[in-house]
């Protein structure tokens, strides 16, 4: 009884507490649901501001960013000084260092073409909050990976909330390193310099929202923050991994409306979180007030700090290979094949894209090493090569080191 | 005691058959002047052939006077004997003095008026005359007939009052809500909390029929001379025996004058099968018509589309703020103390206020005044031992109740991810009463829970109720008694986490309240039962406090400021029984609530959005001082039409105040939710509530059905603006919204109280709706329409059935389903700072999918000989047998740049559980 009331017991915890969540398929929700949402913040300093508008789209619907493109977007000033804004692509809109008076109030005027049903929008009037600059930003080991921390503080008590993103980069390699290049007929020698598709630089920034305040605290000292944390196994601290920390400056309005916001995206589901609400944000559809629009806009210069993370400066863990069932094959430009005389060029079928022999066009092989070359012939016997992922580490990044690398 | 009544029958018969014998009359003439008997029997055996039979010591203190001529013997002895408490018999030539008692040798007076005896309903006869010193009988057996008052031999016309107490027999615990009825004349009144009855009746001969909850049918013959007190003493209803099972609200179904009631004996409760196979007082609450949850594990309860927090939770008169234990997995009350629970949903009697939808009053035992025993129980997750007793035999005793839980061993065994959880809960009860005299009743009851848990977390919660309550029940005469009161009541809560000792922190809460109340009954006549009192309670709250844990927190402490306030209401109300067939009850009672300083109040701009911006003054009182006090009548009205005995048509309107509110951000009651007062920003909540019902019993009162309409506004209901912060807040009124509800519903129920198979089902359709009405809010939900409630469930059908297929084996069977609770759905998708979010819809338009749960339980008795060491039972059953996985919520969440939705379900899989219970 006793061994097997303890079982019993265990399986009913293990129902009642694991298998407590499951993917739940909301009813199709067809209506069109089309909001403006505005993303980005005003930049008083040196660095350029920069808007993006998007619209929203239908949860079931495949498309996931709807840009909202030729609008007219505007920075104005509480004196009534307006810094236009150029579209660049995909609903972004730019504009170069607008170096504006920190002691003025700014808003944002948006005004969208007939297509998008030729709406005005404002935003309220912001103050300007710059922020402290960032004290360090450093790491901690812990058995699961690294966690990594900002401090901050105002020694004049004045910024108080506070909000991060960041950006990572590291350095990552393809499972093999390959030395050759098919030109679709041919298979040629890699240029290096250019061409080298093994060592790579993959960039993500931040998808959660960070938020930190000292409200409560008698000094507005933001103490071990966390920012973000990596698994000792990510491919990320594989070679040298860097973060690129922006610490922004709130009102604590703005705050409010971050705070919303990452409740109702990112913290629900819990036996006691808060039931989801409409977010409220700070722009307001002047043509029609009942309209929602999704965003907030500050104004104000952020501070940033770059670190470098060595794997020599990490404990021997071991990476998790993400693609681990890469192999190597070879093939031969004359290939017996087995019970006949005949041969079959492997080089042209796997590797050489454009040659009609090729059974696989969309994704040819990628040719690795060379086989030895037989006495007397001129080309080697064949070439060895794999698939594509597992060679060309530009599908997941960029083979051109970042100008901030070292 | 059939031998006795054999032989009493054979004496009475032969008694008969000499005194038929009898010679003709002699007549004496005799003058005496305060002589002793001896003197006259001396003459009356000189003159005649008659010989006394007395016992000469009882009759020292008899003088007689007496100045007779030539009248029979049975006219001297009436003459010398009227009011002395003296009684003669004379058969043949043997004359009988008594003291006390009467030996009888003809039929008793109102004899030929009574009905036909039954053959084994020959009445042995005692006679009882009322003198003020004298003990009260306690009348325990069914044949014997009773006479009340002082006996004459005539029997004057009109009515007599009496008046007792309904105890049972083998603990001398009261009998709350006993039926005595009197076929006869279609009278028939109920038992109060204390087991006291009183009723009005014609003079002469009745039978009693006595019903109470959990005891056997019983009925005593009175013959009631003039007002009297009379005590019944019921036996229990031994478990699983083959006798009908009564419940006591058999005929209260139907004559009764409330509407909405339903009263529940533990017995009941103990055949519904819970998770983890404990009682539950609240799951079973949530069995009957009219009262939803929003999901499992939920410590609230939703009745007649009011919130959690309208409900009034009373435990013998304390009020219980947090009634759970175990993220409400547990109900915080104790199976084996619990009598019974009332739950009132639409006629609120007056001595309650406070509430707006509901008054949940759960009664404790008393303790066995006659024996020690006790009873213990084990279950997967918790133990409970209670143990009771005299303290002085049939006068003090106490009842003491524990249960605790060993979860901590379970959760530790489970995977690293959930090693780190902890939670752990205990509860005592220790109830003391103590009979005085007749007239004064001594009462105390405390009670002590507390809750730790700690969820995978580095935070540490922690809550706790304290009540004690002191009882004063003064009986100053029939018609007349009153119960006085005084307790606190304290909720508190805790949570701590010192994982970063930068950010180390200490949160608070705590709500104290002091209870004084006097409620007094009496019964003006037949017609008039009045009731009368007035209540108080002080409040104090501390809505959190902040602090920093440890010396290198750099916490800012932060102490919301303490709020005061004192509630107290006066009442009176008045059930008329206008004619047999129609009953009014018609009560109103008269709030009157301040605010007490010391606090600083802030005062905002008239018509502009209460927030920072828009405050004009802020005013600081002193302490003690009357910040501001709103007054209100409470009116309470129910009426009840006889439309013949099995069927009655009732109605009622109520209306209430709330001065108290829940803020509660997240969809179940959670251990951070915290309690306001009203104060000037705040406004109370006030309801109202129109019903109509149809109750109608069949087959000999096994069967009970009703029907029950009603319809009910809510006023200044809170609710909260979007991303409202309710924790720490000095200014909650920025954060809340005033709305306006109502609600409608139908509500069925049909309940087999007797046989094999009982048990009932109900369904209930119901609707409740919530506007926000203030423009000045800032900011409207749903563009100012009426949205649903969280617990808005239209439809909603509950089966509870027990089948007893032996007196030791029974099955029961328990089916919920209900339409799903309303949600706020994401509607469409967008990126924002670097991930793709959602964006909700209007507050409630969806629906989660509906809910349906069955469980099935076996309760297995020990066997039935009532006198033995221990008695013991198991129930084994599985909770959720067909194992839908309920959603209890659904959300959405954003993992790395990805929306996906998910179910949350609690109890997904059928749960197996086993129970051992032992009585000793």
């Amino acid at each position: 009884m006793g061994k097997n009331l303890r079982y019993l017991i265990l399986l009913i915890f293990t129902v009642l507490v694991i298998d407590c969540k499951k993917p739940y398929n909301p009813p199709a929700i067809v209506a069109a649901n089309s909001y403006l949402v505005v993303d980005g913040i005003i930049n008083s300093g040196t660095d350029s501001t920069t808007i993006r508008l998007t619209q929203t789209t239908n949860l079931s619907s495949k498309i996931t960013v709807s840009p909202v493109l030729h609008a007219v977007v505007v920075v104005e000033s509480d004196l009534n000084a307006t810094y236009p804004l150029k579209e660049t692509k995909n609903g972004f809109y730019v504009s170069a260092g607008l170096n504006l008076d920190n002691s003025r109030k700014y808003r944002l005027r948006i005004i969208t073409t007939a297509i998008n049903s030729g709406k005005q929008y404002v935003s309220d009037f912001v103050s300007v909050v710059n922020s402290p600059p960032i004290d360090s930003i450093n790491y901690t080991l812990n058995n699961d990976g690294i966690a990594i921390f900002s401090n901050t503080h105002d020694a004049k008590n004045l910024t108080r909330y506070y909000r991060w993103d960041y950006q990572e980069t590291w350095v990552f390699t393809a499972n093999f390193h390959s030395h050759y290049k098919s030109d679709g007929y041919l298979v040629t020698a890699r240029n290096f310099r250019e061409d080298d598709v093994y060592k790579c630089w993959r960039t993500d920034t931040s998808n959660t929202i960070v938020l930190g305040s000292s409200a409560k605290l008698v000094n507005d000292v933001i103490v071990n923050n966390p920012i973000t944390s990596i698994a000792s196994s990510s491919e990320k601290l594989g070679t040298k991994y860097s973060i690129l920390v922006k610490q922004y400056g709130l009102s604590a309005d703005a705050y409010k409306f971050w705070q919303n916001l990452k409740k109702n995206t990112e913290q629900l589901g819990g036996v006691f979180d808060a039931q989801p609400s409409q977010i409220i944000g700070n722009i307001h559809c002047v043509t029609d007030p009942s309209e929602p629009v999704i965003g907030y806009i500050s104004a104000g210069r952020y501070s940033s700090v770059r670190i470098f993370i060595d794997n020599a400066q990490l404990p021997r863990w071991s990476t998790a290979n993400p693609y681990p069932l890469c192999k190597v094959d070879t093939f031969l430009f004359r290939y017996p094949v087995p019970g006949t005389r005949d041969t079959v060029n492997q080089v042209n079928i796997a590797i050489n894209y454009l040659s009609k022999a090729n059974s696989n066009p969309k994704d040819p092989l990628i040719p690795i090493e060379a086989l030895p070359v037989r006495p007397g012939d001129a080309v080697p016997m064949g070439y060895t090569g794999s698939q594509r992922v597992c060679v060309d580490c530009t599908l997941r990044g960029t083979n051109k080191q970042p100008a901030f690398w070292k | 005691m059939r031998k006795i009544y054999l032989l009493t029958i054979c004496c009475l018969f032969l008694l008969q058959i000499v005194s038929g014998q009898q010679n003709p009359v002699k007549l004496f003439s005799l003058s005496l002047q305060q002589s002793p008997i001896s003197s006259l029997i001396n003459e009356i055996e000189t003159k005649s052939s008659y010989h006394f039979y007395y016992d000469a010591t009882q009759f020292d203190s008899l003088k007689v006077s007496l100045q007779v001529i030539d009248k029979p013997l049975e006219t001297v002895l009436e003459l010398v004997l009227k009011n002395t408490g003296f009684h003669y018999a004379i058969t043949g030539e043997k004359v009988f003095l008594t003291k006390g008692r009467q030996i009888r040798t003809d039929l008793a007076p109102g004899y030929t008026m009574a009905a036909p005896a039954m053959p084994n309903n020959q009445t042995a006869t005692a006679d009882y005359t009322t003198e003020l010193d004298k003990k009260i009988p306690d009348a325990t057996t069914e044949n014997k007939l009773y006479e009340i008052g002082l006996k004459t031999n005539t029997i004057k016309s009109g009515n007599a009052i009496l008046s007792g107490y309904v105890r049972n027999i083998k603990s001398g615990e009261a009998v709350v809500g006993a039926s005595i009825y009197v076929a006869a004349t279609k009278t028939g009144v109920a038992t109060d909390q204390f087991g006291y009855f009183n009723i009005t009746l014609p003079r002469g001969r009745h039978t009693l029929n006595i019903r109470g909850l959990g005891m056997r049918d019983t009925r005593r013959q009175i013959f009631l001379y003039t007002d009297g007190k009379l005590n019944i003493e019921m036996q229990e209803q031994v478990n699983s025996l083959k006798e009908v099972k009564i419940s006591g609200e058999k005929v209260a179904n139907v004559r009764s004058v409330e509407l909405g009631i339903t009263r529940l004996n533990i017995k009941d409760i103990k055949q519904i099968p819970t998770a983890f196979g404990e009682a539950d007082v609240l799951k079973v609450v949530l069995t009957l018509p009219g009262v939803t949850s929003v999901g499992e594990a939920t410590t609230g309860f939703n009745v007649r589309g009011g919130a959690a927090d309208e409900n009034l939770i009373l435990l013998d008169g304390s009020t219980i703020y947090n009634p759970a234990h175990f993220f409400g997995f547990f109900a915080a009350f104790n199976p084996d103390i619990v009598k019974d629970i009332e739950l009132y949903k639409s006629s609120i009697p007056e001595k309650f206020g406070g509430r707006l939808s509901s008054v949940l009053d759960i009664t404790n035992r008393e303790g066995n005044k006659k024996i020690f025993t006790g009873s213990a129980g084990i279950g997967l997750l918790t133990s409970r031992l209670n143990v009771e007793g005299p303290i002085i035999k049939d006068k003090t005793s106490f009842i003491f109740g524990g249960r605790t839980t060993y979860s901590d061993w379970l959760l530790s065994a489970l995977p690293e991810a959930y090693k780190h959880s902890s939670a752990s809960f205990y509860d005592f009860n220790l109830d003391i009463s103590h009979q005085i005299n007749d007239k004064n009743n001594l009462y105390v009851s405390s009670y002590i829970s507390n809750d730790k848990f700690r969820l995978n977390s580095d935070t540490n919660y922690s809550y706790s109720n304290k009540s004690i309550l002191l009882k004063w029940k003064h009986n100053f005469n029939n018609k007349l008694y009153s119960v006085v009161s005084g307790g606190v009541d304290r909720y508190q809560y805790d949570v701590n986490s010192t994982a970063n000792a930068i950010n180390a922190y200490d949160l608070n809460f705590k709500i104290n309240q002091t209870n004084f109340k006097t409620d007094f009954n009496y019964y003006l006549s037949n017609k008039h039962t009045i009731t009368f009192g007035l209540s108080s309670i002080l409040y104090h709250v501390n809505p959190g406090s902040f602090e920093p844990d440890g010396a290198k927190s750099l916490i800012l402490p932060q102490v919301v400021s303490p709020e005061q306030a004192l509630e107290s209401a006066l009442y009176l109300g008045d059930k008329f029984d206008v004619t047999a067939d129609l009953t009014i009850s018609a009560g109103i009672r008269y709030n009157i609530y301040s605010y007490l300083g010391a606090h600083t109040v802030d005062q905002y701009a008239p018509n502009l959005p209460r927030d920072a911006a828009n405050v004009l003054d802020s005013t600081s009182y002193k302490s003690g001082q009357f910040i501001n006090t709103y007054s209100a009548p409470d009116i309470r009205v129910s009426a009840r039409y006889l439309l013949n005995d099995n069927l009655s048509v009732k109605a009622a309107y109520n209306t209430l105040h709330q001065y108290i509110h829940l803020l509660s951000n997240s969809t179940s009651i959670s251990p951070t939710d915290i309690y306001k007062l009203s104060d000037p920003n705040i406004k109370p909540e006030s309801g109202d509530q129109v019903s109509f019902g149809i109750f109608k019993n069949a087959r000999a009162n096994t069967i009970e059905m009703s029907v029950e309409v009603y319809y009910k506004r809510l006023r200044n209901y809170l609710d909260y603006r979007s991303g409202a912060v309710l924790l720490l807040n000095e200014h909650i009124e920025r954060d809340v919204i005033n709305t306006r509800g109502k609600a409608y519903g139908a509500e069925f129920l049909v309940k087999k109280t007797a046989g094999k198979l009982n048990g009932w089902f109900s369904y209930t359709y119901s609707r409740t709706f919530l506007r926000q009405d203030d423009p000045y809010a800032g900011e409207f939900i749903n563009g100012g329409k009426y949205y649903p409630a969280n617990y808005d469930k239209p439809h909603a059908f509950n089966f509870t059935g027990n089948y007893k297929f032996t007196h030791r084996y029974s099955i029961s069977l328990d089916m919920a389903y209900s339409t799903g609770r309303p949600i706020t759905l994401p509607i469409a998708k967008y990126i924002y700072a670097g991930s793709e979010r959602v964006f909700y819809s209007d507050r409630n338009v969806y629906r989660i999918p509906d809910y349906f749960r069955s469980d099935f339980s076996l309760n297995i008795e020990g066997n039935h000989k009532i006198h033995q060491k221990t008695h013991n039972s198991w129930t084994i059953g599985v909770y959720n047998l067909t194992g839908r996985q309920n959603a209890y919520s659904t959300f959405f969440t954003e993992q790395s740049g990805v929306i996906s939705g998910y179910k949350l379900s609690i109890f997904a899989a059928p749960i197996p559980f086993i129970n051992y219970n032992i009585r000793f």
